[in-house]
């Protein structure tokens, strides 16, 4: 641990003017670039998704209505909940970038915490409706509607492992100012995550749902 | 070079209770290509894989126009029938187009740009073995009796659990899943690398036209493939855990799958044409020995394709049952789609015009792109008229459209470029007078069993019909459509022993000397084949054409005039400074993971268990695997973001390494 | 005359490459699945619009080939000198010309194809006095078509649809008519198709009456057919729905008027009793094996009543035989039912009775096609003496005009 510390205090003098976004002809460095290109293409992986969420939403004539079973408070408390993940995730990068570890620790580890508690949510959730009868079987509705909010949940639990590798390497002492790039990546992905529950939340929840 | 990384492996070690991983340090022979990370190497390896997935295409063909020889043909029955026709639409699209296309556009593109590699060339290498693990579990099927029946397009509910109960279509999806990533993957590779690390100088306008076309796929493919991947998504959960997306009985409605796939599906069609449009833009300026007429129409026609191609889609569908105004509007769009590709002709032709055109091999493969092409491109209007399409869709007239576009114009076209670069990848040419023969094979046997099929369709020949009764007219030039088809494959037989002698005949020869056509650019100032390197220094660019303009002036008469011999321009390839990125394991290793998951999927669940620790295993020693270069930005530091999403998380994690060899080269200047 | 003015329209596209076997394309027999050959509006509207598409295509064709084979001799390398050409990077006036005046030909093709697509997409309020049950009714012409693996089944509703509930395609409203693989129209007339499936994707076409339009389980699409001229035209299934989808055929019979109505007053009858014993045996057999999917009006369906409760098949319906005999085809439009003469095709149907799926693949182990019932060949006889018995033969020149194979 200690001679990985010496290792990584050995080198910012040299990393940092020779590397990041100095190198590249867009001035953003490839691996933030890249970050940048896939999130593109995810759009239209949940833009898919929610067209066939779309599409279904009002074919359950085999099994509950979504406007029957959707908990409207609970879930936009968890939104809630996943929404404050961004601003901490800010505050983690920006606590980095001052240079300050144990800030940026603690603001990484509140963000996976909230994270998780929204994956929490999203669980209970999909109990709550399995005993009322909405099975991933039941009808195209209850296919579509598990099919994009389980990707969504996915795609946070993948953001909640990265946050949690980050801390792990914090711990480690491998990550600091130097390379908050890195920090910023993972919160690029962590923001487009959240974004896209706005559209899935708006959608499932706030577009009035047909009742039976 | 080699010192310094073991001394790093065991100061990693020591922050990395969990395992010491080093990298490869070459070996030789096969372990090499297994490792590598060289985007040439790359480029090869997908090169030779397309042509091996082409023999099999190919031999189903020929499967498929012999049955359809005679009619009520009896070579082959229905059921193996529908098999061999779909896996001759899945293979021919995925894994021989699209994948030629990544071999050029792997090799090419750094050395269009005057980069030493990619931007990230584990990523890079990962991308080749994903797509070699979904193309052989594609085909892994045949082995098991129960291939893909449903049409490459795999209309539901027909490819639902009710009506193909066997593994058939979840080799399918899973296959085209797992080559969906390689694509993906792939694609923003290559736009990083086309955005961030371009030769100084080189700005996108000066940017080759074939670099021009792959970014525009690049970006056809970053926003297409989620889409299919979707789709698949969608009938994997319908077909194993019972979900109902395509299944009419619980109300749901299969034209959705048609719409997704379509969406896809017509984007798709200019990833699989463009790349060849590029070549083609190349290699005409090359042997007309004029510049490309019109490069800013062509780049512009190229995007403007791009962005058209998303709005299509529906012409698949003009019979689907879609309403009137829909038709409407995709009739329209589907129209004026022509505009640029037409643009595109004319200018190849006024390229040509007034030049002093030099016959090569590689030149008749370009004509013929332009004349075939447009054959497609004409037949592809006249079933933009939608009520026309009424009666055309679905029959051979569209067989015959779409090979004239993909045969006539994909294929050709990776043709060309096969003469035209094989000095370059392999430091000999390919011998001529095979390969005229070759072309003229190809040429009038594709004609032969392609051009009939216009006339099959109109006489109402329907599409996927395993055979026919004699009677409606369709005997005579079906017998004849078979017939060219063997000799389309004598042609490519041509083309095989051309390969195997040429390489014969350039056995203890020297190289080809550099710059064996007067070519215009970046790739051509290196020796052939390249070296490993690429640059022995990084050019710096000032004009479109820049190799050309070394070589060539004008005087005062605006005659050309000589300005330096190609010897003098090309690069000797001797550097021996310069840092390249090391050979890694686990980009095969993550790949031969997910082809486990997919078997664990069809057979049993416990088998995805070794897969999945393969993939994990894989990401894991990835995220840690030591940095080539001591000197390297951040040693072991890069590794922090590891996460355990397969195929798309690990994307980004892609070490900084790999940026090596851009820093490297501005520090050699 | 005709047919050689049809192969340079239908050759339009790749016409330099083939013309020299024109002579031999001439010689193609009678196909009657030709695309190019109307028999009614629409598709002779579809063939108005679609042969100057070929003509323009044809010429733009002949100019760009024309064109790359002048510039091939015009301005090929004689390799006597290493001077360049001149070198010259583009035009822009040319570029903008060739962009205009393409997109100027397709504003006029658009232009058309819109107002085709508007006239075919529009349906007309015609109507034919009829009488159905000597009751004298307005039929306002319109046939549910009804695809599932591997036939065809037309519905007639003599009453209207409105008020019909097409939307569960395994079960749907009894009929008046039901028949399959031969719809039966009356000439002249605009008959609407509502058009569905019970299983996976089809799609009716009936090239020489109007292009095609698919049949999606779930949905009702719409399309109309009409016909000049009493006649006989074919169609077949073009979309790909599964193991026998070459095998699934169909053809329009158009009738006049007066035979429309003699047709549809035979229709009307429920089967008759069997008399002769080999014909009440084959009967029996018929109520234990067959009953199972297929129905009979009067046997195991009343006379307006399909049984509600679905054939043993995974789409839910065989066909009905009430009035086989008055079919010319049956096995999905494959087989003749008649000898040219007009004498039953008795092996093909006892061949069909032994072993279907010998005859026509089918997947019948997973309920999709005719199973091989294990009949005694005396069986055999016996419920093809029953089944001659289910309806009245057509003319000899209805059977000559629909023969297949």
């Amino acid at each position: 641990m200690s001679e990985a510390i010496v290792t990584e205090a050995g080198e910012p003098a040299r990393g940092d003017h020779d590397h990041g976004d100095h190198g590249t002809l867009t001035g953003i460095s490839n691996n933030k670039l890249l970050m940048w290109v896939f999130l593109g293409s995810e759009c239209l992986l949940f833009g898919g998704l929610i067209s066939a969420y779309l599409i279904n939403r009002s074919r359950f004539h085999t099994g509950p209505a979504p406007g029957d079973i959707f908990d409207i408070p609970f879930t936009s408390v968890s939104s809630f909940v996943l929404l404050m993940s961004s601003l901490t995730m800010v505050l983690a990068l920006s606590a980095l970038q001052r240079g300050d570890i144990r800030n940026n620790r603690i603001w990484l580890l509140t963000t996976a915490l909230l994270g998780s508690l929204f994956i929490g949510g999203q669980v209970y959730e999909f109990t709550s409706f399995l005993r009322e009868g909405l099975g991933y079987t039941t009808s195209p509705f209850s296919s579509a509607f598990f099919t994009l909010t389980g990707f969504h949940g996915i795609h946070v639990s993948v953001g909640i492992v990265m946050l949690m590798s980050l801390a792990i390497s914090s711990y480690r002492g491998t990550l600091t100012q130097k390379n908050s790039e890195t920090v910023e990546i993972v919160g690029l992905y962590w923001h487009f995550v959240d974004v896209v529950w706005i559209f899935i939340f708006t959608v499932i929840y706030l577009v009035p749902s047909p009742t039976s | 070079m080699s010192e310094p990384v073991a001394e790093l492996t065991s100061g990693g070690g020591a922050a990395l209770p969990l395992g010491v991983y080093s990298r490869p340090k070459g070996g030789g022979g096969w372990r090499d290509w297994v490792t590598t990370v060289d985007h040439k190497k790359i480029g090869i390896l997908y090169g030779g894989a397309a042509l091996f997935f082409f023999g099999i295409g190919g031999f189903e063909a020929l499967l498929i126009r012999l049955q359809l020889a005679t009619p009520n043909g009896t070579v082959v029955g229905a059921d193996l029938y529908n098999q061999l026709y779909t896996m001759h639409g899945v293979t021919m699209v995925f894994l021989v187009i699209m994948p030629l296309a990544a071999a050029f556009a792997n090799y090419l593109l750094p050395l269009q740009i005057g980069a030493r590699d990619v931007a990230f060339p584990r990523l890079n290498a990962m991308s080749f073995w994903l797509f070699l693990a979904g193309g052989l579990f594609l085909n892994f099927s045949w082995l098991v009796g129960d291939a893909p029946d449903g049409g490459w397009f795999a209309y539901a509910p027909n490819t639902g659990v009710t009506f193909s109960p066997g593994h058939g279509m979840d080799f399918y999806a899973i296959g085209l899943q797992i080559a969906g990533i390689a694509s993906l993957v792939s694609a923003m590779n290559l736009i990083v690398t086309v955005l961030n690390m371009r030769a100084p100088g080189m700005t996108l306008f000066k940017m080759p036209v074939f670099t021009w076309m792959i970014l525009v796929v690049q970006f056809l493919l970053l926003f297409a493939i989620p889409v299919i991947t979707v789709a698949l998504f969608l009938l994997l959960f319908d077909r194993n855990f019972g979900a109902n997306f395509f299944n009419p009985e619980m109300g749901a409605d299969p034209l959705l799958w048609q719409h997704l796939f379509w969406i896809f599906g017509h984007p798709e069609v200019y990833v699989l044409i463009l790349p060849s449009f590029g070549i083609v833009s190349e290699v005409i300026p090359t042997f007309s020995r004029k510049p490309l007429f019109g490069y800013e129409f062509m780049v512009f026609s190229g995007i403007a394709i791009g962005f058209m191609g998303w709005g299509v889609w529906a012409h698949h569908m003009f019979v689907s049952g879609i309403g009137p105004i829909s038709i409407g509007a995709f009739t329209l769009s589907t129209m004026f789609i022509a505009v640029p590709t037409g643009v595109k002709i004319l200018n190849w032709l006024a390229t040509m015009w007034g030049g002093k055109i030099r016959l090569t091999a590689s030149m008749l493969f370009a004509t013929g792109v332009v004349s075939m092409f447009t054959i497609g491109g004409l037949s592809g209007v006249t079933h933009a008229v939608s009520p026309a399409d009424t009666q055309q869709t679905d029959t051979y007239y569209i067989v015959a459209h779409f090979h004239y576009v993909i045969f006539g114009g994909a294929l050709l076209g990776f043709f060309s470029g096969f003469y035209f670069w094989w000095p370059k990848v392999f430091g000999h040419r390919l011998g001529e007078t095979l390969g005229k023969w070759n072309f003229w094979l190809m040429i009038v046997g594709f004609n032969m069993t392609f051009g009939p099929m216009h006339i099959l369709g109109l006489n109402g020949m329907s599409r996927r019909i395993d055979t026919y009764s004699p009677g409606f007219g369709f005997e005579f030039w079906n017998l004849f459509a078979t017939v060219g088809a063997f000799v389309i494959a004598f042609g490519v037989l041509c083309f095989a022993m051309n390969v195997i002698l040429s390489a014969r005949r350039a056995r203890g020869l020297p190289p080809e000397p550099p710059d064996p056509w007067d070519a215009r650019s970046l790739e051509w100032f290196t020796p052939n084949p390249t070296p490993v390197h690429n640059f022995d220094e990084i050019v710096e660019v000032s004009s479109l054409d820049e190799f050309w303009h070394r070589k060539w002036t004008t005087d005062e008469n605006g005659r050309v005039v000589r300005r330096a011999t190609a010897a003098e321009v090309c690069q000797t390839g001797d550097a021996d400074d310069v840092h390249l990125p090391s050979p890694s394991y686990w980009p095969v290793v993550v790949a031969a993971g997910l082809p486990l998951v997919g078997f664990g999927l069809l057979y049993n669940l416990w088998i995805c268990v070794p897969g999945t620790i393969l993939v994990l295993i894989g990401v894991y020693a990835w995220v840690f695997e030591p940095p080539d270069d001591p000197d390297g930005p951040f040693g072991g530091g890069h590794g922090d973001e590891g996460h355990g999403d397969e195929g798309h998380g690990e994307t980004e994690e892609s070490a900084s390494d790999e940026s090596a060899p851009q820093e490297e080269a501005a520090s050699v200047e | 005359m005709g047919r050689v003015v049809r192969f340079f329209r239908r050759a339009g596209v790749p016409a330099a490459l083939l013309g020299a076997f024109l002579a031999l394309a001439g010689c193609a027999s009678d196909a009657e699945l030709d695309t190019l050959n109307p028999q009614g509006p629409y598709a002779r509207t579809i063939d108005n619009l679609s042969d100057p598409v070929f003509m323009v295509a044809g010429v733009v064709f002949l100019v760009v080939f024309g064109g790359t084979g002048f510039l091939w001799w015009r301005f090929h390398d004689d390799y006597s000198d290493e001077e360049y050409p001149e070198q010259i990077h583009g035009n822009f006036r040319l570029e903008i010309l060739w962009t205009i005046v393409p997109t100027v030909i397709l504003v006029v093709i658009s232009i058309f194809t819109i107002l085709t697509l508007v006239d075919i997409s529009s349906n007309e309020d015609n109507a034919m006095a009829l009488s159905v049950d000597g009751e004298p009714t307005m039929w306002e012409p319109e046939v549910v078509v009804v695809g599932q693996q591997w036939w065809w089944e037309y519905r007639y509703y003599f009453g209207g649809l409105e008020g019909v509930d097409l939307s569960d395609q395994r079960n749907l409203p009894p009929a008046d008519i039901v028949t399959a693989n031969q719809m039966v129209i009356p000439a002249g007339q605009e008959i609407e198709l509502k058009i569905t499936s019970r299983d996976v994707i089809h799609s009716h076409w009936i090239p020489a009456l109007n292009g095609k339009r698919d049949a999606v389980p779930g949905r009702i699409t719409f399309w109309k057919v009409n016909a000049d001229e009493p006649g006989v035209y074919f169609g077949q299934c073009t979309e790909f729905c599964g193991l026998s989808h070459s095998r699934m055929r169909m053809q329009t019979v158009a009738l006049s008027t007066a035979d429309f109505q003699a047709w549809v007053d035979q229709q009307l009858q429920p089967a008759v009793e069997p008399t002769d014993a080999a014909a009440v045996a084959g009967r029996a057999i018929f109520e234990a094996q067959c009953a199972r999917c297929h129905v009979i009006n009067g046997v195991n369906g009343p006379h307006d009543e399909t049984p509600s409760t679905g054939a043993d098949l995974v789409s839910n319906a065989a066909p009905n035989l009430t009035h086989l005999m008055s079919r010319t085809t049956f096995a999905g439009g494959i087989f003749n039912l008649y000898e040219p003469n007009g004498n039953l095709n008795r092996p093909q149907l006892e061949a069909w009775l032994r072993n279907a799926p010998a005859e026509k693949p089918a997947y019948a182990e997973g309920r999709r096609g005719m199973p091989a019932l294990g009949l005694s060949e005396i069986e055999i006889d016996n419920v093809v003496a029953y089944l001659q018995t289910l309806g009245t033969s057509p003319s000899i020149g209805i059977i000559v005009a629909t023969e297949v194979e």
